[in-house]
């Protein structure tokens, strides 16, 4: 019997997507080779207009409901677990590396989908202003968020780098390089798992081809790097990235509350008390 | 019309000793320029020459910063209560001596001595006994002991508000442990050269606290100097990008604090009056150069007409003058070259069409002033409408319903802050939730508290000064 082979796409606004270039990259597994989209300036314009899209309308679903769909992420994950550690190990990685690599996912899954109605309470707060004023601070997300993956094969990794913005609320671009067959294979389960479209775009490329444009383009609010990249290139991105003062991070921290730090907003909002 | 004629009431200037020449705060040390070089530094009001301040150059910058360093190994390790208790101490100095500082702040910045006098400097040392407080609850602030200080920080601050925005900028870098160089705008250096003594007197290790005057090259020196951690900048849009610019690929923190073209929406169903007041407060507080004032008057079409007779009425009352006068409402503008900015920006809103009122008043001889303005029949698209003019210059356009005021509200590239005028409470909330910035007030402008953070969204820069997230701009997280 002959086998068929799986065709990877970009997955933008709720859509498997080749490349507008046509171009493509290999990669090499151990069941095949694979040729998936070398994501181009376009591509980048495309997830920039879905995720604009995406996130008018993640900032505006309730904190409830983004925990519950964060929620079902994990399930269509803990449902697929032997096909994501099967293309692990495709990879080279070992059956227990993968396993635990899955396992892990999820666990971090579950850990930010809790977060999502609760981040609020821990990084807002009234101020005890001097006078008869009512004055919090509470926070928005930060609204666009391109964000280059790490080359590790990991999906824990992946979901780390994607899971800060989400949770509070800003929709995500996701680039992948040396992970991109993973990343193209997780956004099956995106798919599935009632995320609005345009709010989690996965793509897959080389980030020093398109690196310009991500960094020029005004609509991305923050560029966040999870792997180390050149010197020249990231202050190249970081020059660029001043012309409109978009927020760049370069590997932030994905420990605990201030993983989500970055991609949020302090707003202060001010009002007399009185009869 | 009301005449309203007030008898002088000056403030006395015996209160403050301005020394010939000045020099600048390094290691503990008041020392000369080595650039060897000052800057004569004037009165707006009087353009009378008050002294000279250090030109700092690069070796006066690299000499801060090596004290800097030396500062921070002593600041970092003394104890958090320690710190506090300098803090605190400086504090009650500012306290003590806040009517000399609030008299050289008008006399060099041209501020009426009623704003520096009883909002300037009761915030400088409210800000400086806020974050004291916090010196020893760094562990507790943010529920990790993983954020630490950047080491040595550089901070650059602008003309509007001297002393208050160096409380905010070395009140938290110190209560984090930071040490910091600081460089005041060239205009107004005089009240930070002054609240060097305090840090003298209240015996704050050498090195913790420099501060070195001089113009942009100064200040680009300071970011550009590789032995800074972190840069925090107040000032235009323009400088921080370029300062943005110049740190790309370089690990140094940076905060920026930029400037805003405020939406102040004035709802139908506002307290008319009480709206008009604050309209007012918004703009024409501090003549008008302040980042977050509201620039932008918003108002509901139905309430157009009566609106603007009432404020044409109020603005006819405010008195121009003498920043030492104690009726003066509107004081000098800071400098020759921001006058000329504000004047041409106003020529550029009438040759676009847009229909001028000033209010009607004698100005002094001597000096920078500008009449308080405000433009109707304003389009959008007019620069008067959509970049920062930094004086006391009022821009209206108008709005149909909500969805509309909050469109043209956000179509801005600034993001600072905006005002709400209403009466009904869901309204306020509906509507501080969809603007695209980092402070709101409803029903009230212009208020501030170190307890509240300030700061902006978009290119009104990122970070935050005051607060407990005020705290995250001189902490880094460290895993």
């Amino acid at each position: 019997m002959i086998e068929i082979k799986k065709t990877y796409k970009n997955y933008v606004n709720g859509k498997y997507v080749r490349s507008e270039s046509g171009k493509t990259f290999t990669v090499d597994l151990k069941d095949g080779v694979y040729e998936i989209p070398l994501s181009s300036r376009k591509d980048i314009r495309d997830a920039v207009v879905s995720s604009k899209t995406g996130f008018k309308q993640w900032s505006k679903t309730t904190p409830f409901t983004r925990m519950q769909i964060l929620y079902r992420l994990s399930e269509m994950i803990e449902g697929n677990k032997d096909s994501y550690i099967e293309l692990l190990k495709s990879h080279g990685v070992s059956a227990q590396s993968a396993k635990k690599d899955v396992e892990l996912s999820i666990q971090n899954l579950v850990w930010f989908a809790g977060l999502a109605d609760k981040w609020e309470q821990l990084t807002g707060n009234l101020n005890p202003v001097s006078g008869e004023y009512f004055n919090i601070s509470h926070q928005n997300p930060i609204g666009v968020v391109f964000s280059l993956n790490k080359d590790e094969l990991s999906l824990n990794l992946l979901l780390q780098s994607i899971l800060p913005p989400l949770t509070v609320g800003c929709s995500v671009i996701s680039l992948s390089d040396n992970a991109s067959v993973l990343a193209l294979k997780f956004a099956e389960d995106i798919n599935n798992s009632d995320l609005p479209s345009g709010v989690l775009n996965m793509m897959s490329g080389n980030f020093e081809l398109i690196h310009e444009d991500v960094s020029k383009h005004v609509e991305i609010n923050l560029i966040s790097i999870h792997s180390s990249i050149n010197d020249e290139i990231l202050k190249n991105i970081e020059e660029n990235a001043s012309l409109s003062v978009k927020r760049v991070k370069h590997l932030p921290s994905n420990e605990g509350l201030s993983s989500i730090l970055p991609y949020l907003e302090t707003k202060t909002v001010w009002h007399p008390k009185g009869t | 019309m009301v005449e309203w004629n007030y008898s002088e009431s000056i403030e006395s200037s015996s209160i403050v000793d301005i020394k010939n020449k000045y020099q600048n705060y390094i290691g503990g040390d008041f020392v000369s320029p080595l650039s060897k070089k000052y800057l004569d530094t004037i009165s707006p009001s009087t353009e009378e020459t008050l002294t000279k301040i250090p030109l700092s150059n690069k070796s006066d910058v690299d000499k801060a910063v090596q004290a800097a360093q030396e500062g921070f190994k002593v600041w970092s390790k003394t104890s958090p209560n320690d710190r506090a208790k300098y803090l605190f101490k400086l504090a009650r100095l500012i306290q003590e001596r806040s009517r000399e500082f609030a008299v050289l702040e008008s006399i060099d910045g041209g501020k009426p001595i009623k704003e520096s006098r009883d909002f300037d400097l009761p915030q400088v040392a409210a800000n400086f006994f806020y974050f004291a407080g916090w010196a020893d609850k760094l562990d507790i602030s943010w529920g990790t002991k993983a954020l630490k200080p950047y080491g040595v920080v550089g901070q650059i601050i602008p003309w509007n508000f001297p002393l208050l925005m160096l409380a905010w900028k070395v009140a938290p870098a110190l209560a984090t442990g930071n040490a910091v160089v600081l460089k005041p705008a060239e205009t107004t250096s005089l009240t930070a050269l002054h609240f060097a003594e305090l840090c003298e007197i209240a015996g704050i290790p050498p090195g913790v606290v420099n501060i070195i005057s001089g113009d942009g090259s100064t200040g680009s020196e300071l970011v550009n100097h590789s032995g800074i951690n972190k840069i925090a900048f107040t000032g235009s849009t323009q400088v921080g990008k370029l300062i943005q610019k110049s740190l790309a690929g370089k690990d140094v923190g940076l905060t920026l604090e930029l400037g805003g073209k405020a939406a102040n929406i004035v709802y139908e169903d506002a307290a008319i009056d009480q709206a008009v007041e604050g309209v007012v407060n918004g703009i024409f507080f501090n003549q008008g150069h302040v980042c977050c004032a509201g620039s932008r008057l918003l108002l509901q079409e139905s309430i157009q007409e009566e609106f603007i007779r009432k404020l044409e009425k109020r603005m006819q009352s405010l008195r121009v003058g003498n920043p030492l006068d104690k009726n003066t409402d509107i004081g000098a503008i800071n400098s020759k070259e921001q006058l000329n900015k504000i004047s041409s920006m106003v020529d550029e809103g009438v040759s676009d069409g847009g229909e001028l009122f000033q209010i009607e008043c004698e100005l002094p001889g001597n000096g920078f002033w500008f009449k308080p303005s405000l433009f109707t029949n304003v389009q959008p698209s007019y620069n008067i409408a959509r970049e920062e003019i930094f004086g006391p210059v009022l821009t209206t356009l108008t709005f149909r319903t909500p969805d509309e005021a909050i469109e043209i509200a956000n179509n801005t590239e600034y993001g600072l802050s905006a005002g709400i005028w209403t009466e009904k409470g869901s309204k306020i909330l509906w509507t501080a939730d969809r603007l695209e910035a980092g402070v709101v007030w409803a029903n009230t402008f212009n208020k501030f508290d170190p307890s509240s953070p300030f700061g902006g969204y978009k290119e009104s820069g990122f970070g935050r000064e005051g607060g407990r997230q005020g705290l995250l701009s001189y902490l880094k997280a460290e895993s």
